[in-house]
């Protein structure tokens, strides 16, 4: 009776949240094999199942097939419901891992999502709560997505210990605007976030100090907090941070964050992070380089309009992901140099027509 | 008042007026002629003018059709049968297109205009074809026989517009001249009006044919007609705007003849459809769905050439269209010029002897091919064979042919496609070519069509499905080619100056060979640049990232193909590459940072270098020179930084500074005049015309409109198809597989096919809840769990819907049927639609259904993999043992478990008295303790009310009309009742379900006691009253009488005068009683005298119908008009 839905076949674990994600989003069942199948810790990790499981929240009728090796999934997305939510994140992986694939989802949902996620708020390979409020959501915003948007992070947790607890509250739309973005524009402010949870109060000042040194030649407006979570909601292992942004006259953000290994003083966190984010600022673009695929994949679900977005080099998991995008929405990307009569133009212009997808989850009146 | 006769008036003979005489008239606008009389009215008048410019504002859609070049608009002729709708396309078609078809099928495309090309379609009375027609039509010509009023299907097909977007409606009154008498026609005419009206808005436009003529309609009248179909304007319609679509004109089956006959036809077939595109932009990847037939993938999308082109601005210099282009049409199912296409092939028709040789008389298209295909006298290979193909123009040598023929053939028609005159020595076997490859565009150049011609059947039809593969190969591989020679430029360039990246592959060629050892020299110095990273590059990203295997490392880091080529042909063992299999790379989105990159931050110049990306730094060299606001605020600042930054980039590029400065200067001035911009806008016009909403979203619609044309502007055609998908407007050719056999087998033109693309969401299944109400005309109820065709987005379905409605916000509750005159909700399995689809419903689509098949409408609200409907149900059970206001309840649940799941809830006696359940008892299974608010007695019967979910039926079943032989004969699930009529079953009947006589007996009830002490406690208040009956005889009644004798006659007297009166009462009643029996049998004769006349009467009637059936069954087998269903 129901007809097969049409099945996209890909191999490996890697750019997992994505294909599951872009699934989801399109509707088109999606298979996955040979995860992990040469390795001797075969199949899926437990973060991986975690995420599986939050997908499974969030969304109502989706049908997961995991081969008991664990090597194969097969997803048959259902749609994404939203409501309030909670869910427990492993500790292998930070907060972040599990809030990008939910933020890219959250718009289109049948009602807002609220959503309470613990675990660890900052992590070396994720990105950390801090960014994902201040970087990620206002590229959500230009997308229309605006109001009622908000990522509270009620608790910070470090890693390996964890116990934070983030709240992420969004809103849905019925489509998202066309993205026109090709002007980067000069920065203008420099906003910082410093945190230290379970050690001395002192080290947040200690890097922002050290921050402070090498940006204050470039604008005068640079705001560094320092933020201070004490007690019960400084999570249970200690640890510290700086999150860094740039914010451009055109409101592109660029941002950068390091946080704490053994053995190295604040000072030298503080300048790594701000080093990180010079580099940011000299690759330019309208978009830095973790937030890519965010933005591509919105300006895909635009309406019928071509989208533009000025961005640096593709990462390796942009143009995986490009290519996913292509087999799920059989849209393609027109990538150009940002500026042809210059030769030294690193960054590129990326424009595509949008596919006019619609929030077809969404409950009329 | 005095009676004097007036002067007469003297006209003047010089002056102001006698030199005013020359022009009479005064040209343009007379203001005083239309000025108020009163300020009243010029108020009331301002008002209106106000209110009516209200009245025209719509909310600004966008319109996805682009105007240069928008596909034809679709025309379509709707009626019912006999009512002139194949003389209207024929008297049509003459008129734009000079011709004189004899069989009218299909799709007719003509060229109205220098801007509009029209698609005729005819709309046969099926109800299937009604629906499709109605969700693709442009503009409906809705033919109304004048002389019989308003059809049923008329109104069935005017509902289905409204549920589907009403596209423009033009009425056509016909048969206006079997009206005799003027009056008549005149009251005919202004009584259709107003219905019409009625049914579209006040106003819609109505046209008269009057009679016909040479079995066409008088060419006066369609030229009317056609004046006003040319200047139709077209609101886009919001379904239509988001799908991409098509009206398919051709169809073709792709099928390798062996394959079917080997399965005697019953093999899934690869089937070929033509058509413009229209909606929004086509992507291959994405699937279509055929109405009457099902979802397809599409294999590949072409675009072919325009079978009816526009005409060009150089072509047509004047302002109106040439007689030439108005010969133009194209209608592959019809038989132009005597050709007519069939699934699988192509008829000539030739009028009169057909002889060879005979050169003076004219031949038409269909008898020149067959001529062209007589003369042939060599086999394909020969030809190929002694071809001589030469790739470019200028090329010395042509191409040998050997043993890859078959390549080098395609290539050469692939060359042929591209650059159209490109090739030199082709043009001798031209012919040949054309008449093999369908997709070569060929234009008729002066007389004629222009038609496509198909490829016969005797030709192999895998050679243009490896022309598709190949042509994608050699795409690709063209892509790796540049890429290699890219990436070796890239390499090379380390060593140059950069101005000498050529852009031409050949020279780049030709340059790399000599490079090379120049290239070796630089090696080192190369290694440290790019260690610095100053790589420089400009890789064509497209072609990398979607024409390439490579991996996106090896695309990030400059692996050739050349390597990866060579891995892949020479070594048997191959290693696998290693970074994609990592087990141990994780999918995280922050990239690690590389602490030896940042080292470089540690220089001072370093971190001045990067100065100009932040507001406080000057301009760069680079000149952006976005200028925006934030930049102009900071102007002062930047003017300050300028100098010392000139000295900076001075010390590091000279060679620079000169044209930094020229730059800078042009850069101020560009600054100064935007400032300048921005002040007059704010001081010179505060209070001039602001923009309103709606031409504020207007304004923004044209912009973005004008972004997406120009951002594709240069692009070719292949990277655009890639990008963007077909354009609305290109006439496409869409391979479609696994296409039914029956779609082939039992095609017919006159069904319309339609292509209608589907959005991602649209794929999917699921439950569709949506708002519906019965159609007031439909004169059934709907009942809940009875199957329903609904038509809905492209798709035509029959599932199975529960309604229900919103009982206080709280749940879903299940209705058995739909309300009388009220929306309601139905929920139904099937494939979903966006939200706010509208659809309409019939529970038939049979033709012979009387009545109105409509039966409802109504829009989607939302769409969910579960539903949330519930309906009451009533737990009942009985107390077996009552304590207090406790008590032991039985037979509502048979287990305990079942109990346990309904612990707290509440029950209910039938007086009233409120309960909950506790806890299972032991003793019978399914028993319980309950403690109610009062003692309840033995006879109460005890409630639980609950409420039970239920999920549609997954029932889902596509109207395949197009794959049947008869196409309106088809069948879907027919109701309980249905079945049990066809198979003659009787009704189950439970034997509980019926209804008896209820026996009650009498209700005692036990008298209240109060107890004796407690009697005495109480107050005297309440103290019961109640006293026993009195026992003894009273006084009165137990005292004797004894009368007077006066009195006793009195008492006899009243008692003889009651007697009496008794008597004549009794009397009197008996005889009103005859005088009534009297009476109906008086009534009884005048009633079957009545009745008898009635009879007469009726069997009158009924023998005049059956008269004018038969009369009707005559006309019809003689080709007459059929039966009519008159409203």
């Amino acid at each position: 009776m129901a007809q097969p839905s049409a099945l996209v076949h890909f191999s490996g674990h890697q750019h997992l949240r994505n294909r599951l994600v872009l699934s989801i989003l399109s509707g088109k069942h999606v298979r996955i094999d040979k995860i992990r199948s040469e390795d001797k810790n075969p199949g899926l990790r437990d973060y991986e199942i975690s995420l599986l499981r939050l997908l499974e929240k969030v969304t109502n009728g989706t049908v997961i097939e995991i081969s008991v090796t664990g090597t194969t999934i097969l997803l048959k997305p259902g749609i994404v419901s939203g409501g309030t939510l909670q869910h427990d994140c492993t500790l292998s992986r930070g907060i972040g891992y599990f809030l990008e694939p939910v933020i890219m989802l959250a718009p289109f949902a049948k009602k807002p999502l609220n959503i309470t996620l613990k675990g660890i708020t900052t992590e070396e390979h994720d990105l950390s709560a801090d960014i994902l409020r201040t970087v990620t959501l206002p590229h959500l915003q230009l997308f229309g997505v605006s109001e009622g948007l908000e990522l509270r992070i009620k608790r910070r947790g470090a890693a390996p210990g964890g116990g934070g607890e983030v709240q992420f509250l969004c809103p849905i739309v019925k489509q998202v605007k066309t993205l026109n973005f090709v002007e980067p524009g000069k920065v203008k402010r420099i906003r910082g976030v410093a945190h230290a949870v379970r050690v001395n109060p002192q080290f947040s000042n200690r890097m922002i100090e050290a921050s402070r040194s090498i940006l204050n030649r470039y604008i005068p407006d640079i705001y560094l907090y320092s933020d201070v979570y004490k007690g019960d909601e400084s999570g249970k292992s200690p640890g510290y941070a700086l999150t860094l942004l740039a914010e451009t006259t055109t409101s592109a953000i660029y941002c950068s964050e390091a946080i704490a290994e053994p053995g190295v003083a604040p000072e030298d966190i503080g300048l790594k992070a701000t080093r990180a984010l010079l580099t940011e600022v000299e690759k330019g673009g309208c978009v830095d380089q973790k937030h890519q695929t965010f933005i591509l994949l919105m300006m895909v679900l635009g309406s019928e309009d071509v989208g533009r977005c000025r961005m640096g080099e593709p990462t390796p998991k942009t143009i995986q992901f490009l290519r996913d995008v292509r087999e799920f929405f059989a849209t393609s990307f027109k990538i150009v140099s940002a500026d042809l009569s210059d030769p030294d133009c690193f960054q590129l212009l990326y424009s595509c027509y949008g596919t006019g997808y619609i929030n077809a989850n969404r409950t009329l009146a | 008042m005095d009676e004097r006769p007036h002067k007469a008036h003297r006209a003047p003979q010089s002056g102001g007026k006698i030199n005013k005489k020359g022009k009479e008239k005064q040209q343009g606008y007379n203001e005083k002629a239309f000025a108020p009389m009163s300020g009243r009215r010029a108020d009331r008048q301002g008002r209106r003018n106000v209110e009516r410019d209200q009245t025209r504002l719509h909310v600004p859609l966008v319109n996805r059709t682009p105007d240069d070049d928008p596909p034809p608009v679709i025309i379509a002729i709707v009626g019912p049968s006999g009512v002139g709708k194949t003389t209207l396309l024929k008297s049509l078609v003459r008129r734009y297109a000079k011709q004189t078809l004899n069989e009218a099928k299909g799709p007719i495309t003509v060229v109205s205009g220098k801007k509009r090309r029209l698609t005729f379609i005819e709309c046969n009375n099926d109800i299937n074809s009604m629906i499709d027609i109605g969700k693709i039509a442009d503009l409906v010509l809705l033919m109304v026989d004048g002389s019989f009023g308003f059809e049923m299907e008329t109104f069935e097909f005017l509902n289905i517009l409204q549920s589907h977007g009403f596209p423009k409606v033009i009425g056509i009154l016909t048969h206006l001249d079997l009206i005799k008498k003027a009056s008549t026609l005149k009251d005919t005419k202004k009584a259709l009006k107003k219905r019409f009206w009625t049914e579209i808005y006040q106003g819609a436009k109505l046209f008269y044919l009057s009679g016909v003529l040479n079995g066409r309609y008088p060419d006066t009248e369609i030229a009317n007609l056609t004046r006003f179909v040319s200047v139709i304007k077209f609101r886009p319609l919001v379904f239509r705007n988001t799908h991409p679509y098509l009206l398919a004109d051709r169809l073709e089956d792709l099928t390798p003849r062996e394959e079917v006959r080997t399965s005697k036809g019953k093999c899934d077939r690869v089937v070929t459809v033509y058509g413009y595109v229209r909606g929004t932009n086509l992507r291959l990847g994405t699937k279509v769905h055929i109405p009457g037939v099902g979802d397809l993938e599409m294999k590949s999308v072409t675009v072919l050439g325009d079978p009816c082109p526009l005409p060009t601005a150089e072509s047509e210099k004047r302002r109106k269209l040439s007689e030439k282009k108005k010969l133009l049409i194209h209608a592959p199912m019809s038989d132009v010029g005597g050709v007519m296409y069939d699934k699988d092939a192509v008829w000539v028709n030739v009028p009169g002897s057909f002889t060879r040789g005979n050169a003076d008389v004219l031949q038409g298209a269909g008898e020149q091919m067959v001529m062209d295909l007589q003369d042939v006298n060599q086999t394909l290979e020969d030809r190929v064979a002694q071809s001589s193909i030469r790739l470019f123009g200028s090329s010395s040598k042509a191409l040998t042919v050997e043993a890859a023929i078959d390549e080098e053939d395609e290539e050469a028609e692939l060359d042929e496609e591209d650059f159209d005159s490109g090739l030199g020595s082709e043009e001798g076997s031209d012919d040949e070519d054309e008449e093999m490859d369908e997709d070569i565009p060929r234009h008729a150049d002066n007389t004629g069509r222009t038609n496509r011609r198909t490829v016969t059947r005797s030709l192999p039809s895998s050679i243009k499905e490896r022309t598709e593969v190949e042509y994608a190969e050699s795409d690709s591989d063209l892509g790796e080619d540049e890429t290699e020679q890219r990436t070796g430029g890239r390499v090379r360039v380390g060593g140059e100056e950069e101005e000498d990246i050529p852009s031409d592959e050949d020279i780049d060629e030709e340059e790399e060979v000599e490079d090379i050892p120049r290239w070796k020299a630089n090696l080192a110095d190369r290694a440290q640049q790019l260690a610095a990273g100053t790589r420089k590059r400009r890789m064509d990203w497209i072609k990398l990232i979607y024409n390439t295997d490579l991996s996106p490392e090896e695309i990030l880091h400059g692996k050739t193909t050349e390597e990866k080529s060579t891995d892949d042909g020479d070594d048997f063992f191959q290693i696998k590459s290693k970074h994609a299999e990592d087990p141990e790379v994780l999918d995280c989105t922050k990239e690690p940072v590389d602490a030896e990159s940042l080292k470089k931050w540690e220089a001072e110049e370093m971190l001045d270098a990067i100065r100009h990306l932040f507001i406080t730094g000057a301009d760069d060299e680079a000149g952006d020179g976005d200028g925006d606001g934030g930049e102009a605020e900071d102007g002062e600042n930047d003017a300050e930084d300028e100098n010392e930054d000139a000295e900076d980039e001075g010390d590091v590029d000279s060679g620079k500074k000169m044209k930094g400065h020229v730059s800078r200067t042009d850069a101020l001035a560009r600054k100064k005049e935007i400032l300048k911009r921005k002040f007059d806008e704010q001081y010179d016009d505060p209070d001039g015309p602001k923009a309103d909403f709606y031409d504020e979203k207007k304004e923004e619609i044209a912009q973005q409109l004008a972004t997406n044309r120009a951002e594709f502007e240069g692009v070719d055609a292949e990277a655009r198809a890639l990008v963007e998908g077909f354009r609305p407007g290109q006439y496409v050719r869409i391979e479609l597989h696994d296409v039914p056999c029956e779609m082939i087998e039992h095609f017919d033109p006159t069904y319309p096919i339609v292509v209608g693309g589907l959005l991602p969401a649209e794929e999917r299944f699921g439950y569709v809840q949506v708002r519906i109400k019965r159609h007031r005309w439909y004169n059934r109820i709907l009942k809940t769990n009875d199957p329903l065709i609904f038509s809905l987005g492209w798709r035509r379905f029959q599932s199975i819907p529960i309604y229900s409605l919103d009982d206080h916000s709280i749940r879903m509750r299940m209705l058995k049927y739909t309300p009388e005159h009220m929306h309601c909700y139905a929920t139904f399995y099937g494939p979903v639609a966006i939200p706010n689809t509208g659809f309409c419903a019939f529970n038939s689509l049979d033709a012979s259904t009387p009545g109105f098949r409509v039966s409802a409408t109504g829009v989607v609200l939302d769409i969910d993999r579960s539903a949330k409907i519930v309906k009451k149900i009533k737990l009942t059970g009985v107390p077996y043992k009552i304590f207090k206001n406790t008590a032991f309840i039985k037979d509502m649940f048979s287990t305990a478990l079942e109990v346990a799941k309904f612990e707290g809830a509440n029950v209910r006696t039938v007086s009233g008295i409120r309960g909950q359940v506790k806890k299972a008892l032991p003793k019978p299974d399914g028993s319980f303790r309950a403690t109610f608010e009062d003692k309840i007695l033995k006879s109460d019967i005890v409630f639980l009310r609950a409420w039970y979910s239920i999920q549609p039926r997954k029932f889902y079943n596509p109207v395949t009309s197009l794959l049947l032989s008869e196409k309106s004969a088809w069948k879907g699930m027919r109701l309980t009742g249905q079945v049990r009529r066809d198979e003659g079953v009787k009704t189950p009947l439970n034997v509980n379900s019926t209804y008896k006589k209820i026996e009650r007996a009498p209700r005692r009830f036990n008298p209240l006691i109060v107890p004796k002490k407690l009697q005495a406690q109480l107050p005297y208040g309440s103290k019961p009253k109640l006293m026993a009956p009195q026992r003894q005889e009273t006084y009165l009644q137990k005292r004797a009488v004894v009368m007077e004798p006066e009195e006793r006659k009195a008492v006899a007297l009243m008692q003889q005068i009651r007697a009496l009166r008794k008597d004549q009462v009794a009397r009197r009643h008996e005889k009103k009683g005859e005088k009534r029996a009297e009476r109906a049998k008086k009534m009884e004769k005048v009633d079957a005298a009545k009745s008898e006349k009635e009879k007469e009467r009726k069997k009158d009637a009924m023998r005049m119908a059956g008269q004018k059936s038969k009369r009707e069954a005559d006309m019809e087998e003689g080709g007459g008009r059929p039966k009519r269903r008159k409203t």
